[in-house]
């Protein structure tokens, strides 16, 4: 049991997950309330990371963040290596990966509150933003819960991208989901099995406890 | 003689008193009035698309009854007012100063308004106590000043023990209170009512307008009031603006736009068509009536006692000034002094005029005050009717309303309080 | 609600009867397994043997590793071309392999490989260049399962630059994603298979120096026929095509040695 591996997944997922909520906040606030038109696009391009292979989304980080083009060499620039085989790098192909997991349940919370709310709070003189703080989300309180339950999730499980990005790195980007498909390649069932039996055990624990602290958002049946 | 503890009208309100409250004609107003709107707008989408809405009113500092049908645009005037719904042209001028006007495009945002808005569902926050929801616009404030205006609003709307209480756990009647003490908190320049009192009992209601009332009484602001009940009109109304499909069909004191109905639809709206101003002329407290005197002749009514309220303090005496009305279906016409009746108002009088119209006659009848009678035409060929006959009309008591309006009651200042 | 449900479970049945062929062995083109380092050399073996026979060929291609482990679940390949010699006799010792069909068919070679403007003067210094501090990342296939991999750690450990260098060292699943560590610009030198450098046509942008082979344990690569197969008869065919002179000379121009040149 690769307890580097395990340890270093669950930074990974901890980083990505606060992360991906900071950024994932104002672009689904953005994406609830702005009167843009052509706001379809941008629910379609963060949504775009749901249907589109992981290893093509790795690979263009990949890509986009070598020496070869201009925001590499920016970034390299900047902390002198490339972002590609670091920490940094998984968390960068994570964010991307796992943000329609992020900014889904946050539109449909903040649209879920009722409207007049917000109405009520603007005549009462509160600015737009300090309804959002005040009103809405504490109001969606369960639906930043659902995104950060499944960003941690997500990014739990991931392999495409960090195959692509990670370079395989023990203790730095060798996560368990690489570990366990190296000891698959190397003949060593056993070895794999045990692994994605603990993999499959912590992420259920974290998810139910997730769920569990989320239950009293939930309405009762009506009809009990 | 202790003055008899009166009982409340069907609505738990009290009658306006002239003294305090003055009506205002649209010929007095002061050239800048409390609360101007100009407005047109055009839906396009949603709810009611192809509703337009074109309206002009202006109203002093008091309570001003925007009545109406469902959907004929009320609620969408409070929202201009607001600021939340935006005209498509039109100016909206609020104690001079300028809310919103498309020719010179100032449109003031919402949140800098100062108005109090109460809305159809209150909107209260659900996951604030009652105390932090009245507290919620005054962050502009210093805790101190927060603390002590929340504090004493609570008070004096009498919610003060429910503080700490979400609103989910209170009654109906206490989060309208709590709604009510929110808006007002703020000292909004401003108040907007939204069927405030629809869901509730008559008590409640009562009591809660009691409350709005005296704070009226410190801060004169212009109250716009949305009912689409015409008990409440007469009970609050200093004047009333009638809507209808998006336009202003009649606007002024309750009785001249519902009593003197100009368009049929606002006749309809009223459900009245006898209103008297009346004054008191005497109470039998035994027999639960009372005598009243249709101003400003000598016609005199009877009527009923007005039931028992909770609260009492308040009571109808002797030359307290009432409004009562009468519907025009509720009177029976003879051409000969009936005898032998059970109803208690049989007035002499002269039938002034007949009209026709949609299967019903109606018969202006003058007994010392102008009343408004239904009839069929079958019986008025039958009865062979014809102006300037003498008639009788009969009224029986309990279809004689008293209807309450605002103010304090005129009360004997030597004579000891209850 | 029973109209639904009856046409939902028609569609289900057709959508499943569309798919059932798919996991039925047809008896169609003769299905090739072979490793990364053998992509283009195999491409070109193929069009060959297409030539001659004219019977179809399919090409998988993938690591080893994952081959291996595919076949041992029942994969549906007719011949698999390993990278090294220890799979295809794993298979055979489970049986899973045409007994007898093992033969090794080539040699791999391991190269240096760097991207254009890369200061490195492997030609003077050989590995020893690698030791640059211009050199952050060095990429090379995963030794844990990777034939390549294993070979690129030897020959470090011959030039007793392991220990150094380990530290710099990134790992590709296998020498395809090795090599575009290079190309993406992220890694600035990788060891990796000398048949990935002469690709016709699509060549990688750089340089790569060969590494000599008496520095590491041969790269020897072996074939077997897949003991499920269907196609056995073409399997053997296509074998003893890569004995003749013609398709010798591709595995040559493709950057293979070949085994005979290697027998002591």
């Amino acid at each position: 049991m690769n307890w580097q591996a395990l340890l270093l997944t669950l930074r990974l997922s901890l980083v990505t997950a606060s992360a991906l909520l900071l950024i994932a906040l104002p672009i689904a606030y953005w994406i609830a309330y702005s009167p843009r038109r052509w706001k379809f696009l941008a629910q379609a391009a963060t949504a775009l990371p749901l249907v589109m292979p992981p290893t093509v989304l790795g690979f263009y980080v990949l890509v986009a963040f070598g020496s070869s083009s201009p925001l590499g060499r920016l970034y390299q620039h900047w902390t002198g290596h490339t972002l590609a085989f670091t920490f940094e790098g998984l968390v960068v192909g994570s964010i991307l990966y796992s943000m329609p997991f992020a900014v889904q349940p946050l539109v449909n919370s903040f649209l879920a509150v009722d409207p007049q709310l917000i109405q009520a709070s603007r005549v009462l003189g509160a600015s737009r933003l300090s309804t959002f703080f005040r009103v809405v989300l504490p109001l969606s309180i369960s639906g930043v819960a659902t995104a950060v339950a499944l960003t941690f999730a997500h990014t739990f499980g991931e392999f495409g991208v960090v195959l692509m990005v990670g370079g395989d790195i023990p203790g730095l980007t060798r996560t368990i989901s690489i570990d366990v498909f190296d000891k698959v390649e190397a003949g060593s069932y056993a070895a794999a099995n045990s692994t994605s039996l603990v993999l499959l055990a912590v992420s259920f624990v974290i998810l139910a406890l997730v769920y569990a602290w989320n239950r009293r958002a939930w309405p009762r049946t009506p009809w009990a | 003689m202790e003055p008899p503890r009166l009982a409340a009208h069907a609505l738990g309100m009290r009658p306006p008193d002239a003294a305090t409250e003055p009506m205002a004609s649209p010929d007095h107003l002061h050239p800048c009035p409390a609360l101007e709107v100009l407005a047109r707008k055009r839906f396009v989408a949603g709810a009611a698309p192809g509703f337009s809405l074109e309206i002009h009113f202006a109203v002093p500092a008091g309570i001003s009854i925007l009545f109406g049908g469902s959907g004929a645009g009320k609620t969408t005037t409070l929202g201009m007012v607001a600021g939340i719904v935006q005209p498509d042209q039109g100016r909206i001028c609020l104690a001079g100063r300028v809310l919103f006007d498309s020719a010179a495009a100032i449109d003031v945002d919402v949140s800098r308004r100062s108005v109090g808005y109460v809305f159809q569902d209150l909107a209260l926050f659900p996951h604030l106590t009652v105390e932090r929801n009245v507290r919620y616009g005054l962050r502009h404030l210093p805790e101190p000043e927060r603390r002590r205006r929340a504090g004493e609003i609570l008070e004096s709307f009498r919610i003060a023990h429910l503080g700490r209480r979400m609103p989910a756990e209170i009654s109906g009647g206490e989060r309208q209170r709590t709604a009510l003490a929110r808006a007002l908190v703020t000292r909004p320049r401003v108040l907007l009512l939204d069927e405030p009192l629809s869901a509730l009992d008559a008590a409640t209601k009562g009591r809660i307008v009691d409350d709005l009332r005296a704070w009226n009484r410190e801060r004169r602001i212009p109250i716009l009031y949305v009912t689409h009940s015409r008990e409440e009109v007469f009970a609050l109304g200093e004047r009333v603006i009638v809507f209808e499909k998006g336009k202003i069909s009649a606007q002024g004191p309750p009785q001249d736009v519902l009593g003197a109905p100009r368009t049929e639809t606002v006749a309809q709206l009223a459900g009245f068509e006898n209103i008297f101003d009346a004054e008191v002329a005497a109470v039998h407290e035994a027999a639960g009536t009372m005598t009243c005197r249709l101003l400003p002749g000598a016609v005199q009514l009877e009527v009923p006692l007005a039931r028992i309220e909770a609260r009492i303090e308040s009571g109808v005496e002797s030359g307290a000034a009432v409004r009562v009305g009468v519907r025009a279906g509720d009177i029976l016409l003879a051409i000969e002094e009936p005898r032998g009746l059970s109803a208690r108002n049989v007035l002499r009088g002269t039938l002034t005029s007949l009209e026709e119209k949609d299967f019903k006659v109606l018969a202006r009848v003058d007994c010392g005050a102008a009343f408004t009678v239904l009839l069929t035409p079958d019986a008025c060929r039958s009865l062979a009717l014809a102006p300037g006959q003498a008639v009788w009309l009969i009224l029986k008591t309990h279809s004689c309303h008293l209807l309450r309006g605002d103010a304090e009651l005129v009360r004997d200042p030597d004579r000891p309080k209850p | 609600m029973k109209n639904f449900l009856a046409r939902s479970a028609v569609v289900l049945a057709a959508v499943l009867a569309c798919l059932a062929p798919v996991s039925v062995r047809a008896a169609g083109p003769l299905t090739i397994a072979a490793a990364a380092d053998l992509q283009f050399a195999m491409r070109a073996l193929i069009q060959g043997f297409e030539r001659q026979s004219g019977a179809p060929v399919r090409l998988v291609l993938g690591s080893s590793g994952n081959l291996t482990a595919e076949i041992e679940h029942g994969a549906p390949f007719d011949l698999f071309f390993s990278a090294d010699v220890a799979h295809p006799e794993q298979l055979e010792r489970e049986a899973v392999a045409e007994p007898g069909s093992l033969v090794r068919y080539a040699v791999g070679r391991l190269v240096v490989y760097v991207p254009p403007g890369s200061p490195l003067d492997l030609n003077e210094q050989g590995l020893s260049a690698l030791e640059n501090p211009a050199v952050r990342k060095i990429a090379i296939a995963n030794p844990g399962f990777a034939p390549y991999g294993r070979a690129a750690v030897a020959a470090l450990r011959h030039a007793g630059l392991y220990e150094k260098l380990q530290p710099r060292l990134v790992l590709g699943e296998d020498v395809s994603q090795t090599t575009q560590f290079v190309v993406s610009g992220n890694a600035q030198a990788a060891l990796t298979a000398l048949a990935l450098m002469l690709a016709p046509g699509a060549k990688p942008p750089g340089r790569y120096w060969l590494v000599p082979p008496e520095d590491y344990p041969p790269l020897e690569q072996a074939a077997v026929i897949v003991k499920g197969s269907s196609q056995k008869q073409l399997a053997r065919a296509f074998l003893a095509y890569i004995e003749t002179p013609e398709a010798r000379s591709i595995f040559s121009r493709y950057g293979f040695a070949l085994p005979s040149e290697k027998r002591p």
